[in-house]
């Protein structure tokens, strides 16, 4: 049953928690007087808390579809809507530390970071391709403002313009197959368009239009080859807004991929419990090529960089490529693969991110020549980055490690040993770009032997970040089973 | 080739218009391969030249536009749509109540704070 535009309100809480907020940001910063203040920020804080609080205070149950079939309130778009805004409390935090914005008004970056976490949260719930593809521009076009936030700077103002042409092609691209797709089935509903596909059609625009949405969803997540936009984008843009897009926008991408692919292009089977292809098109082997494809060259150009956030940049892109493996397993542990790791993958990288801020805000920059001797010059970030690189390597006691045998299990156990194999020989790839750096930092001379200062609350912040790396490696259990509990996809 | 042809109703209505799009077809890419194949080649400084309805060309074509232009020309889109809106609702204005009332006022406000927005950032100044 479809819920009327009113009765959707009271599961559309945590969207208008964040509205508001941008409404009073927005006020707030036009008529304050002085544009440096931490008042947009500590009121982003609060909006971004109180949806999450919202998200969470009423359970979603069997799901419901809201605002006329637009949307679905299930406990799959709950999972998204909190692990995203969790996402950007952080980021709000990281960059009221950061150096980079310091002098600059805040009020506005607040705003486009909350537009794009509201974009999020409607794209992890969008049931109709109109609505998917509202929800996907609204995460996009706030976040190429974002990109070029630091006016004045080159890398900066190069990277929003890449990160628009980029991102308007890939939309652009998918946006043809959300036609073809409408074209067939007569519905932008994806449920409708996936009973339509499952009914029989010809190959042809099928996997045509398979293929063109999975470039726009490939550009969100960053997998190769639509990756290109993302090591200059990630460069460029202020570290905070770098640590945001390696997250929240990743995760996001994630739920609209699986959640899309899921309804139209596969069907649940009650027996088995598994989905199988609807289709006449085999798209979980694509996407195993392209998992593959993606991993490893993310973590081979991932070795030559010496810019620390070009190198996170890459090591990202390698990470999409592992999360893909779950995504084309057809099965519920599959996904709940996926869902574990994005919970371990944010704290991780946000953390990794963190300390990059701090060292930028001394050294003015992100090479790795600027983390020598880390060790002796702020020991303790330096303990919480080894922590978060060994962690993002998959080495046991840390929480990534948990994530990947998730992974790994599920791969193994669906019988797909290649691709395992690929993802087990990147992973020994991967451990010599991180522990490039944790050598830099406790090896090397630093060029500048001062004390970094870390200040009380980004140290509380590290240990917040680096306390569920730790933990979550050794008790992984409620976070498994909160996962698997969100694996429920609303289908109408 | 032959069993294609065979197959081919040509009785079908739509034959017409194949026929009409392969004519066409051959004749637009025709007439481009025949010009450039069958015509005098005789270049100079003149014809290398912008074509300007026969003028000279004073000053080279790619002006700089200012930017107020386009934060304009966004400013009138956000508003045009915004009316296009409204005309439906107040069609519909008795027949939707005190709820479209409401609803309308929110998007309205929302817009509202838009302008306002815009206005204190000085969008609307031409200077």
């Amino acid at each position: 049953m479809f819920l009327g535009n009113l009765g959707s309100l009271a599961y559309f809480l945590p969207e208008l928690a964040v509205t508001a907020t941008i409404l009073l940001l927005v006020v707030l910063h036009v008529a304050s007087k002085r544009k440096t203040s931490s008042a947009p920020a500590f009121l982003a804080l609060v909006g971004v808390g109180a949806s999450i609080l919202l998200a969470g205070v009423s359970p979603p149950g069997e799901g419901k579809a809201i605002f006329e079939g637009m949307a679905a309130y299930d406990g799959f778009a709950v999972f998204f809507k909190v692990l995203t805004a969790f996402a950007t409390l952080v980021v709000i935090l990281m960059s009221m530390d950061s150096g980079e914005l310091a002098g600059r008004s805040k009020a506005e970056y607040f705003i486009f970071l909350l537009a794009t976490l509201l974009g999020m949260f409607l794209l992890s719930s969008a049931t109709d391709i109109v609505m998917l593809y509202l929800s996907l521009e609204l995460v996009s076009i706030p976040s190429y403002l974002l990109a070029g936030y630091l006016k004045g700077k080159e890398r900066s103002t190069e990277a929003a313009m890449k990160y628009v042409v980029f991102g308007a092609t890939a939309s652009g691209v998918m946006i043809y197959g959300f036609s073809l797709l409408f074209g067939m089935a007569g519905s932008t509903q994806t449920a409708e368009i996936g009973r339509v596909l499952a009914a029989g059609k010809p190959a042809l625009p099928v996997i045509l239009a398979a293929v063109m949405v999975a470039v726009g969803f490939g550009y969100k997540i960053a997998a190769v080859p639509f990756h290109m936009w993302s090591p200059d984008v990630y460069e460029g843009a202020p570290t905070p807004a770098t640590a945001f897009f390696s997250v929240a926008p990743k995760a996001a991408g994630f739920a609209v991929l699986v959640r899309f692919y899921y309804t139209v292009f596969a069907a649940h089977d009650a027996a088995s419990g598994l989905w199988r292809i609807t289709s006449s098109m085999d798209w979980p082997l694509l996407f195993a090529g392209l998992s593959a494809v993606t991993m490893t060259v993310g973590n081979l150009v991932a070795i030559k960089q010496e810019n620390v956030k070009r190198l996170l940049a890459y090591s990202s892109i390698a990470h999409a490529g592992y999360m893909l493996m779950g995504f084309v397993l057809l099965s519920p542990a599959g996904i709940e693969a996926i869902l574990f790791y994005l919970v371990v993958y944010l704290f991780m990288n946000l953390g990794a991110f963190y300390v990059v801020v701090l060292v930028g805000n001394s050294a003015r920059g992100e090479n790795l020549s600027d983390f020598t001797g880390l060790g002796s010059r702020a020991p303790f970030a330096a303990v919480a980055l080894s922590i978060f690189l060994f962690s993002l390597t998959g080495i046991p006691p840390f929480s990534g490690f948990i994530g990947k045998v998730y992974l790994f299990a599920e791969v193994i156990h669906r019988g797909v040993y290649w691709l395992a194999v690929v993802a087990a020989l990147n992973s020994v790839v991967s451990l010599y770009y991180y522990a490039r750096i944790v050598r830099a930092m406790f090896l090397l001379e630093p060029k500048d032997p001062s004390a970094i200062p870390v200040p009380a609350v980004s140290g509380a912040m590290l240990v917040l970040l680096a306390a569920p790396t730790l933990v979550l490696g050794v008790y992984w259990e409620p976070v498994a089973r909160f996962a698997s509990a969100s694996v429920k996809m609303l289908a109408f | 080739m032959a069993a294609f042809l065979a197959s081919l109703n040509f009785s079908d209505p739509y034959f017409a218009v194949l026929v009409l799009l392969v004519i066409a077809l051959a004749m637009a890419v025709g007439f481009v391969f025949l010009s450039q194949a069958l015509g005098p080649k005789r270049y100079d400084r003149i014809k290398f030249d912008v074509y300007e309805c026969g003028v000279d060309p004073k000053t080279p074509a790619a002006v700089r536009v200012s930017v107020k232009f386009y934060l304009l020309a966004l400013l009138f889109l956000l508003f045009d749509l915004e009316t296009t809106f409204l005309y439906p609702w107040a069609v519909l204005y008795r027949s939707l109540g005190l709820f479209g009332f409401l609803e309308m006022a929110v998007f309205v406000g929302i817009l509202l704070v838009g302008l306002v927005y815009a206005w204190k950032k000085g969008a609307l100044e031409w200077q």
